[in-house]
């Protein structure tokens, strides 16, 4: 019996120290070689090359460092939730939160853009360009300078023909930015070394297709350097597969930050001390830690812990009630604002109608079904108070932030708002319109049909379940039998997105997300709201699900992103809204938050709050995206003792 | 030796057809589930983007890619050529990253959580089934209910509570993770002691419901046996309790071995609840991350590995049982 106790003992320890003592995940390098002698196949009129992906295993090299001062780390959570895959910014497939997010406000830990957008003033910032950019009297082509001190981590300068040759190898790929920026860059050139002309395309009228994209080209792409880029190309032998699959773990790179550490259970990047943007030219010094850290965490739960427990100083996850973590529990936890909504919103998730459904084709159901929602058990369930009410921010099409608010007139359609709750309303609203419940079995009949529809989200995306279930409880106030369905995300995203045939059976009003805040927006939102441009794609990942289909909605998305008088603009947006709440083809269900921003201040402090005096002000989107990135400058160690 | 050589020929080859069923079906089930795994990769690229020709570029770019747009037999006859080559594929949901990549960097933290918790589990568990049946009384009267109680508390709310209790509230244990949140893997007793440590929990949450079944499992067959006609002979024969206990335990343990072979066999699926709960490494995440994105090369990949291991455990534990059970040696020599 003794050996048995001493096998088992050394079995146990055994396993132990091979679980720990493994190396993190191999970087993979994907090379294509050409096998000679290789079979072509023709493919109609394409010719494809068999060729062999030869995998070449790449060991990241050991951390000096096996534990990380407390003092000179900051922990996040809610950004990254499986293993990093690579380290290359051109491939979509990454999944490398930490380093590679490029887009609206990009994350600028590593790789950078030109400028960085902030969410809160709506303006750009130049990053690694010099000053502001300027359109040409034509608006043809945006010019801008390149810093003088912006060098890569190899010490070589970011010059002009690095932005240039970054087009050209978005464009030659496919990339993600590639095809999102195509229909509204021209090219990129460079100038002179320190000077970026980005050429826009151009319409009928000779001037820029779409001002409001070319312009968001600036903040959403990255930078590469030619030379590294090149090196790629060549031992992937330009193979698209092969480059965009590229594990990049040599990249070259100009941010803060940089690779230190990845495995199953967290990924590390260290500060380079070298940065270019200590010069005075940008941020005078250094980001304050040393390392930025973040633990894979499994689900909200744990990250929620860890936060509680001070495992974490920055989170970007959901986490249910937080406020009681300061109000009950004393910790040194706080939001972007003291008070609900706590975040700043900036999506706006939306219910869609199939509009093809027997009654949503008509307009008083569906404003009847809208209005008899009771928002705010949504906010208070879903968001835990994380979202601003309707009665805070009346509905529209802008998110709550001042910038948006601003731009369309709210006393012309303060008439077409509600708050939701409207019982009364939506069942006089359906009773004057004659649709009554003629064989008295407590449903309403439309056309001779009972008023039946599935309101249906993802599986398992509980905000979501809660809002669906909200909605379906007002249809049975109202006399409209509302069911509910959650079939799993693949599946569904399946049916939403076939948009060149009318939604299927059980979709008759489903739930997906809007843009959050950007240099196109609002108009971003509106476009993929309602756009009829995606009415008929096959795999439709743009928006306008319900297949919404108006004339002069199209018109005023075409004229938006060429006005630049105030007045002219805001009439075009206040004209959206009142079509928007007039035919309602969706309704938004809640404001979502760019980012949720919640800090525990036992280490660190100086983190963006509401009212902070920063100019200019700094955005609460952890630390990393657009302009948030200047509170890595801003903050500071809580003094010992505190 | 004939007739155990009949023996092993005869389970060899229901092995083998048993195996080749199951990787048929490894490959075909997985493909049958509704949705589109490459709408789903392409979902996470697309949002936000505004140029609705770039996205479907995307899509058709990654439907080459993973020939989902093909039949069904031609993409089995890539994965045959593939698979002889020792090539599973890539990962859907974690592309460019192979499929053996992916399952390689968390199935030693599956095993090491998995196999001492399971032989653990089932030691304790049978030792403790054992002795009730054996001294019956009040040892008896208090495991069994123990036993059903622990046996059928769901894995999800055993890991809940000594997360809350020790984790939380004790603050005695560490809430989440594989080794220290602040450390990176070296050899030191330090990290040896941190791995320990966030062992510690997800390890308990699996043996303690382990114990619970095997010890009701264990004390049926043990009374079975103890109430036998030949253990009444034995003891009317003289032979001393321990002699005979041996006999009794080496009979009863038989089904238990058994039932140890399949645990070991689908170990390899991971412990989910533990993993999620604790947020700890493992393949049982890995598994559902691709259940859940449709990621058919690593479902195939990581259920052929399971029914692999399952055969070869079955196999074994058949072959062994013609060893240490006569009454098999003796059938095939009849």
């Amino acid at each position: 019996m003794k050996r048995i106790y001493v096998l088992i003992s050394l079995v146990v320890a055994l396993g132990m120290l091979l679980s720990a003592c493994a190396t993190p995940t191999a970087e993979t390098v994907v090379q294509t070689q050409l096998v000679p002698g290789a079979t072509t196949v023709v493919k109609e009129t394409q010719v494809v090359k068999e060729t062999q992906v030869v995998q070449v295993e790449v060991t990241p090299t050991t951390a000096p460092q096996n534990l990380l001062p407390r003092d000179e780390t900051m922990y996040f959570n809610g950004q990254q939730w499986n293993p990093v895959v690579c380290w290359n910014p051109y491939s979509s497939n990454c999944n490398n939160a930490m380093a590679i997010a490029a887009g609206d406000n990009s994350r600028v830990l590593m790789f950078e853009t030109a400028y960085l957008y902030d969410m809160l003033d709506g303006k750009l910032y130049p990053l690694l360009a010099d000053g502001p950019y300027q359109w040409d009297d034509a608006q043809t082509q945006i010019t801008f300078k390149v810093k003088a001190a912006a060098h890569w981590s190899d010490g070589t300068p970011v010059t002009a023909d690095d932005f240039a040759y970054t087009w050209a190898t978005n464009l030659k790929y496919n990339t993600s930015a590639g095809g999102n920026f195509s229909p509204y860059i021209a090219g990129v050139e460079a100038v002179d070394p320190s000077t970026v002309v980005v050429k826009a395309v151009l319409n009928d009228q000779g001037v820029a297709a779409n001002p409001l994209m070319a312009v968001a080209y600036l903040s959403s792409t990255y930078v590469m350097q030619k030379a590294w880029t090149q090196t790629v190309e060549a031992r992937t032998g330009e193979d698209a597969t092969a480059f965009l699959a590229d594990a990049a773990d040599d990249v070259v790179y100009s941010g803060p930050y940089h690779m230190y550490f990845a495995d199953e259970t967290k990924v590390i990047l260290i500060r380079d001390d070298n940065y270019w943007g200590q010069d005075a030219s940008m941020w005078g010094k250094l980001p304050v830690p040393k390392y930025l850290a973040h633990a894979i965490y499994k689900d909200n739960a744990a990250g929620t812990i860890a936060l509680l427990g001070g495992e974490v100083d920055v989170s970007q996850q959901f986490n249910s009630n937080i406020q009681d973590s300061w109000k009950f529990l004393g910790l040194p936890i706080s939001t972007y604002l003291p008070d609900p909504p706590y975040m700043i919103g900036a999506s706006l998730p939306t219910a869609y109608y199939n509009l093809k459904s027997p009654g949503l084709d008509n307009v008083v159901i569906r404003k009847a079904i809208a209005i008899a929602v009771d928002y705010p058990t949504i906010i208070a369930n879903a968001m835990t108070n994380q979202s601003a009410t309707f009665d805070q921010v009346p509905r529209s099409l802008m998110n709550p932030t001042p910038g948006e608010q601003a731009l369309y007139d709210h006393e012309a359609v303060a008439d077409l708002q509600w708050a939701g709750n409207d019982i009364a309303g939506a069942n006089k609203m359906l009773d004057d319109a004659g649709i009554i419940d003629i064989n008295g079995d407590g449903w309403r009949e439309y056309n001779g049909e009972t008023l039946h529809y599935v309101a249906t989200c993802p599986n398992g995306w509980s905000d979501w379940q809660a809002a669906i279930e909200v909605v379906a409880a007002a249809g049975a106030k109202i006399g409209i039998d509302i069911t509910t369905n959650y079939p799993e995300w693949g599946d569904y995203q399946t049916v939403v997105t076939k948009s060149d045939a009318p939604l299927p059976a059980g979709y008759d009003i489903f739930m997906m997300w809007s843009d959050g805040a950007g240099p196109t927006q609002p108009w971003g939102r509106i476009y993929h709201l309602l756009s009829s441009q995606f009415v008929g794609m096959p795999v439709n990942w743009n928006g306008n699900w319900g297949q919404y289909s108006n004339e002069r909605v199209d018109e005023l998305l075409a004229l938006i992103p060429h006005e630049t008088d105030a007045a002219q603009l805001k009439s075009y947006y206040t004209e959206l809204v009142q079509i928007y709440l007039t035919d309602i083809p969706s309704f938004t269900l809640m404001y979502r938050p760019q980012s949720f921003h919640t800090v525990n201040e036992t280490v660190w402090t100086g983190f963006p709050h509401q009212d902070d005096g920063s100019v200019p002000p700094v955005p609460p989107l952890d630390c990393m995206d657009g302009w948030s990135v200047a509170c890595l400058y801003n903050v500071s160690l809580v003094p010992a003792g505190e | 030796m004939k007739g155990y050589r009949r023996y092993f020929l005869n389970k060899a080859m229901w092995f083998a057809i048993t195996f080749l069923c199951a990787f048929l079906l490894n490959f075909i089930l997985p493909r049958l589930m509704p949705g589109d795994p490459v709408a789903g990769i392409v979902a996470h690229i697309a949002q936000g983007q505004s140029a609705s020709a770039g996205v479907q570029a995307i899509y058709q770019q990654y439907t080459e890619l993973f020939h989902t747009n093909e039949p069904l037999i031609n993409q089995f006859l890539y994965y045959i050529r593939n698979v002889f080559r020792g090539d599973f594929g890539f990962s859907f949901s974690q592309y460019p990253r192979s499929v053996v990549s992916v399952v390689s960097s968390s199935i030693w933290w599956t095993i090491a959580l998995q196999f001492p918790a399971i032989i653990l589990g089932w030691l304790i568990g049978n030792t403790l089934g054992a002795l009730a049946a054996y001294i019956k009384k009040g040892f008896d009267k208090v495991l069994m209910p123990i036993s059903i109680f622990v046996s059928n508390f769901p894995a999800f709310g055993m890991a809940v509570i000594l997360l809350v209790i020790f984790g939380v509230s004790l603050k005695w244990f560490p809430t989440s993770g594989g080794y220290g949140y602040d450390m990176i893997p070296h050899f030191s007793l330090d990290f040896i002691w941190s791995v320990i440590v966030h062992y510690q929990l997800p390890f308990w949450s699996i043996v303690l419901i382990a114990i619970g079944g095997q010890a009701i499992g264990m004390r049926s067959m043990a009374i079975y046996e103890l109430n036998a006609d030949y253990v009444k002979y034995a003891r009317f024969m003289g032979i001393k309790d321990r002699k005979i206990i041996g006999y009794v335990f080496r009979n009863a343990m038989l089904p238990q071995v058994t039932g140890l072979a399949l645990s070991i066999g689908t170990m390899v699926g991971g412990a989910l609840i533990a993993e999620i709960i604790f947020s700890y490494p493992g393949l049982g995440y890995t598994m559902l991350h691709g259940v859940m994105g449709q990621d058919y090369p690593l479902i195939s990949y990581t259920t052929l590995i399971i029914t692999l291991m399952v055969l070869v455990a079955m196999f074994a534990i058949d072959i062994i049982y013609g060893f240490i059970d006569p009454r098999v040696k003796a059938a095939q020599t009849e």
